[in-house]
This record gives structure tokens, C-alpha cells and sequence, in this order.
């Protein structure tokens, strides 16, 4: 009953917040704009017969149609507007949800509950995640109907990156909760957990220069520290990989057309980090960025629950 | 720390309780304070007494450095105990997108409220603090006045066996107060218990059966009303004439002359009559005789200068 009524707080402050509708907007725009396309055998057709772009990409066969449409999807469509623009609003939306509730007139009923603090804090924690699960699911679900309905392509792994994007915004949503926790300033909480998605990347990319370079793999201290650090930091990086694979999205580099100048060899490279990155193991990813999450949220439910208020 | 000590049968039984914030900052030093089932009992103090402290110890919303005592026969923090209690803190504030009925719903659930029974509480709770056309109103839209009696319904909300109440009264006009004052009496009549922390004196006198007095993280005084002003009552004789001729008189008898009054102290029929003896024995006339209790007012002052450490300025003790 007290998880139920907290979640459901969530989702109320969730409401409250203007970026909400921003992001409800975005959502629809997406969807409205891809209903506004229609692939024909011929090309494509533009706000219902408006434009129209000749091209024989469609006649190709349903398999690779279906992969091509998957790829936009995924890869333009979901990581672009809702891993990138989506989380970053999700993330400056809730920042000050903690912040909020740990106010002098606020905390004060809330702790005065026959509640764990732990638990208020676990409940609070998950219920400010129900900003991007409704997002997300709107996001997802109307562009997954629009390319089902409008394209003819029904691309059902796709419906997967609902729960990866939550997923995603949870290991940064982490970091935002111990800044604010041990801050109470929401702007802190903010900019600290840009700062933490963009080591995280950082961390990743390094990683994938090893691959990609692999004479680098001499330098052992560098390549062990690399390594290591891959694994302790959580793979957000990881996470659109997951959404391509489980939505059988085409690889990007099967997409990249051979450039003269670029080379053979700079695509077997891009091929072989594109395969070591596919080859990752769903739950070895996302279990070992659950446990740099479990961690961070021990710490800000520790300082939370010791606190007087 | 928190200990047990033996059932009693007091809904709150404070012993030694003791809070030291950091940079020793001593807020309680070693608090007793006993609160009877079904009374109304009223804390009161200076600034920085503590008072506050001490609420929120019980409300587990701070951890106390040392604390013995139950509170409703459970060690303070006990879950089914915190179920059975109502608390309204200094300044809440309820989340902006609420509504009126929303939040006592909200709050209700948090404290295992049956859905049913929420239903059917909030409107009649709304209805009883004056809300009912507010209710569907959301609560950054209302008043000092309003916040406060919601706030003194969502403390309700659980039908609980102890209210505590952090200055319920801050807010209200006139009309409130009253209102709030004949809430808490009819409460007392069902049988709750009532755990009121305000500095507005005047209000704790007219509703408390017992009050304390907290000075400097101590309790200075505590009892019942008449307890405390028993042995503070005064008698101010005033009259007119030529002091000159009684003031040697009056000092022998022990009397306070300050122009011409003379003041008594304590509760004593015999020197009262030993004063007008004298004053009519030089032909002074008497204009009043009265007897004078001290106030709430008054017994916090005197404490302040019986406590160690209270050198009469407010503020936490540091060491």
C-alpha cells in the first residue's frame, strides 16, 4: 500500500513538472511526422502525396525493408530523440525530486510514517523512474504502431527498448540521487550526472580503441586498466546495442557504404569493434552496471536513512 | 541509542533523553517527560529549548543520542506504534500538485489506512476542519490558515491514539484557533492523547492539563496547571497615604512595598490580614486586596533562571 502510494506520488510529480508535456509533445511530434511518411513501391511519399522521393530501396525484399525500418527505429529514431534528448530531459525533470523531499516541513511527515527509511527511499527512488516509463512506453509505442500501421513493418524486438531506456536513465539517475542527497541542490545533481554519463562513455570508448587499434594492446598497463575500468563504470554505451540486437536492427556498418578514402581497413576495424560490441552478453552488461548502481544507491540510501532531519 | 524500559502505562514516557548535534552541540540533556492516557499535554518553552528536538525524536524523524522510554507502551520508533500516531510538524508543507483530498489520502496510505476506510475519513475529517469546498483545490493554492487545518487533518487521518502537534495553531486567525482548541478538547473527550508543542502560552493554558517546561535541553518545571501556580500565587495589596508611616511595619512582616503596593508572597491569609492590620492602623485606605496566580508566562520566566546553563539567553548549549 505505501509502495503503491509513493509510485503513484511519483507519477503525480512526474505531471507536475513542465518538461512532462514537453516531452509528451516531442513524443507525439515523432510519431505524427513519421505518419506523415508512407513507403511506396516506387519511393517514398511525403505528407500524403505532397513530395514524393523516387527510389528502388523498397522493392528490395520485406527481410531487408524490415531491417532497414528496424534501423530507423532504433538507431535514428529511439537512441537519437529518446537515449539522448529523452534521458537528458528525464534527468533535469527529476533532479529535484530527492532535493524536494528532503525539505524542512516536507521530510519531516513523510519520515514520521511508519515506513523503513530505506524503504521510503527504494520507493521514491523507483517512482521518479515512472517520469521516463511513461515517456518511454508513449515514445515507443506510438512509433512502434506508426511503423506497424503506416510502413507495414511490425518490428516487435523494438518494443524492448521501453525497458533498456528506463534501464539507461537508471544508472545515471543514480548519480543525481547521491549528489542530491548529499547536496540537496538539484542544479548539482544535474551537472554531476552529465559528468558521470559522459566518463562512462569515455571510459567505454577508450575501451573500443583497443579494438579498434589493436597494436594498442601493448601498452598492458593502459589495456588492463582500460579493462577493468570497463567493468566497474555502468555500459550505457551498451545499451542502444541491445536495443539494435533485440530489435534485429541492421548493424550500422552493414549500412556504411565503402569509401575509397576511408579504406578496406578502416572498415574491418569499425567491423570488428561493431562485432566485439554485438557480441557483448546481455546479462554480463546490464548485471555488472545493476551492481556500480546498487552500490551508489547503498551509499545515497545510507547518508538518506542516517540523516536527522 | 535507544533502550527499553518497562511497560508502563503512559502514552509517552521520555527517559533521559539526550541529542548532541555535531560540533557538540548539546540540544537535549537528559529529558524526562511523562504524558498520561487521554490528556492534553503541552510542552513549552523558550527558543531553542529543545522543544522541537524532542518532538522529532518522537516522531523518529531524528535519532537521539541516548533515549530510554516508550512511547504508547512500544519503544519510540516501534512501526505499529508510529501506525497509531498522528503527527502535524512545525511548517509543513504538502507537495504543490496535490489536492486537498489527495494529500490526506496520500498521507493515509503511507500510514496503512485502508483504502475503505481513507474514503470514508477524508470527507468527514474535511468537513470537521472547515475544508470540504477546498478539497478538490490544489494545495499551492492555499492560505497559512488552510495548509494548517489540513495539516491538522492529515495528522487525524489514521484515527490515532496520539496526536502530536508542532504549533497547530501557527497560521490561524482568531476563529481558527478556537475552532482548533474545541477540536482538541472533543478529541481528549473521545480519549486520545495530545502531545502540543507551542509558544503560544495563552493557547496551551486554556486546553492543557499538564504542561512542561523546557529550558537550555532541561525540563524545568512540569506538572498540571494548578500544580505549577500553587506555590506561586501572590497577593498585591494597594492603597493610598503617606507610605512613609507603614514601610517599616511592612518589611518586619516580610512584604514587598513598591509605592504603594505591597505585595505578599506565596499563598498566606495570615500576613495579608497582618498588612491591612497595620495599613488601617495608620489610617491608610485600602483600595484593592487581590490575590494574583502567576501565568504560564510567568512560571516560564522563573524556570529560565532555575535552570543550569540558562543564562536567560535562547539557543542550544554548546560544550
Amino acid at each position: 500500500m505505501q509502495f503503491l502510494a509513493l509510485m503513484i506520488d511519483g507519477f503525480r510529480e512526474s505531471r507536475d513538472r513542465k518538461l512532462f508535456w514537453v516531452m509528451l509533445l516531442m513524443s507525439l511530434s515523432v510519431a505524427s511526422a513519421m505518419f506523415c511518411v508512407a513507403f511506396k513501391p516506387n519511393g517514398v511519399d511525403i505528407l500524403f502525396g505532397t513530395w514524393q522521393i523516387e527510389t528502388d530501396v523498397f522493392t528490395i525484399g520485406d527481410e531487408v525493408r524490415a531491417d532497414i525500418v528496424a534501423t530507423v527505429l532504433v538507431e535514428w529514431i529511439a537512441d537519437t530523440i529518446l537515449g539522448w534528448i529523452g534521458v537528458i530531459i528525464a534527468i533535469i525533470a527529476t533532479a529535484g525530486f530527492f532535493p524536494t523531499l528532503m525539505e524542512r516541513g516536507v521530510v519531516e511527515v513523510l519520515l514520521s510514517k511508519p515506513m523503513p527509511r530505506w524503504g521510503l527511499f527504494l520507493a521514491k527512488y523507483l517512482g521518479s523512474m515512472v517520469f521516463l516509463l511513461v515517456h518511454a512506453t508513449i515514445f515507443v509505442g506510438s512509433t512502434f504502431l506508426v511503423a506497424g500501421f503506416r510502413w507495414g513493418v511490425w518490428v516487435p524486438g523494438y518494443l524492448l527498448t521501453i525497458p533498456l531506456v528506463v534501464l539507461l536513465f537508471s544508472y545515471l539517475y543514480c548519480v543525481s540521487v547521491l549528489v542530491a542527497v548529499y547536496t540537496r541542490n538539484a542544479m548539482a545533481a544535474v551537472l554531476l550526472t552529465l559528468v558521470a554519463w559522459t566518463m562512462f562513455a569515455t571510459v567505454q570508448s577508450v575501451d573500443d580503441m583497443f579494438v579498434f587499434m589493436p597494436e594498442w594492446k601493448e601498452y598492458r598497463t593502459a589495456y588492463q586498466a582500460s579493462q577493468t575500468a570497463r567493468w566497474i563504470v555502468p555500459k550505457t554505451q551498451d545499451i542502444p546495442i541491445l536495443a539494435k540486437r533485440w530489435a534485429k536492427a541492421a548493424a550500422a556498418v552493414e549500412l556504411m557504404p565503402i569509401n575509397e578514402e576511408v579504406g578496406h581497413k578502416m572498415r574491418d576495424r569499425a567491423e570488428a569493434v561493431e562485432r566485439a560490441r554485438m557480441a557483448i552478453h546481455p546479462a554480463l552488461t546490464i548485471g555488472s552496471s545493476l551492481l556500480f548502481e546498487a552500490f551508489v544507491v547503498m551509499l545515497a540510501m545510507w547518508k538518506f536513512s542516517r540523516k536527522d532531519y | 541509542m535507544v533502550a527499553v524500559t518497562e511497560m508502563t502505562n503512559w502514552a509517552v514516557d521520555l527517559i533521559d533523553v539526550h541529542k548532541t548535534y555535531p560540533r557538540n552541540i548539546q540540544a537535549l540533556r537528559g529529558v524526562n517527560i511523562q504524558v498520561g492516557r487521554g490528556e492534553i499535554f503541552g510542552l513549552l518553552g523558550p527558543n531553542g529549548a529543545g522543544k522541537t528536538t524532542l518532538v522529532k525524536i518522537m516522531m523518529t524523524v531524528v535519532r537521539p543520542t541516548r533515549a530510554l522510554g516508550t512511547i504508547l507502551g512500544r519503544p519510540i520508533g516501534h512501526r505499529g506504534k508510529l501506525a497509531a500516531t498522528g503527527y502535524l510538524p512545525e511548517n509543513h508543507r504538502f507537495p504543490g500538485y496535490l489536492t486537498g483530498a489527495q494529500v490526506l489520502d496520500h498521507y493515509a496510505a503511507l500510514a496503512k489506512v485502508p483504502r475503505a476506510l481513507r474514503r470514508k475519513r477524508a470527507p468527514e475529517l474535511l468537513e470537521q476542519v472547515g475544508m470540504t469546498k477546498w478539497s478538490d483545490t490544489r494545495v499551492d493554492k492555499y492560505s497559512k490558515g488552510m495548509l494548517q487545518r489540513l495539516g491538522i487533518a492529515q495528522a487525524l487521518m489514521n484515527d490515532p491514539e496520539l496526536i502530536v502537534l508542532d504549533e497547530p495553531t501557527d497560521g490561524l486567525d482568531p476563529v481558527g484557533r478556537r475552532d482548533v482548541r474545541a477540536l482538541l478538547l472533543n478529541l481528549r473527550d473521545q480519549g486520545k492523547t495530545i502531545f502540543l508543542n507551542s509558544h503560544l502560552l495563552s493557547e496551551l493554558e486554556m486546553v492543557c492539563d499538564r504542561v512542561a517546561i523546557l529550558v537550555n535541553g532541561l525540563v524545568a518545571r512540569q506538572g498540571t496547571l494548578s500544580e505549577l501556580t500553587e506555590h506561586t500565587v501572590e497577593t498585591r495589596i494597594t492603597f493610598c497615604g503617606d507610605t512613609a508611616s507603614v514601610e517599616g511595619d511592612l518589611k518586619k512582616i516580610g512584604v514587598k512595598l513598591d509605592g504603594s503596593m505591597a505585595t505578599v508572597g506565596g499563598y498566606s491569609p495570615e500576613k495579608v490580614n497582618k498588612v491591612i492590620d497595620v495599613l488601617r492602623k495608620e489610617g491608610l485606605t485600602i483600595e484593592s486586596v487581590q490575590p494574583h496566580r502567576f501565568s504560564l508566562e510567568d512560571i516560564l520566566v522563573e524556570a529560565m533562571g532555575h535552570v543550569p546553563g540558562a543564562d536567560g539567553r535562547a539557543g542550544a548549549k554548546q560544550v
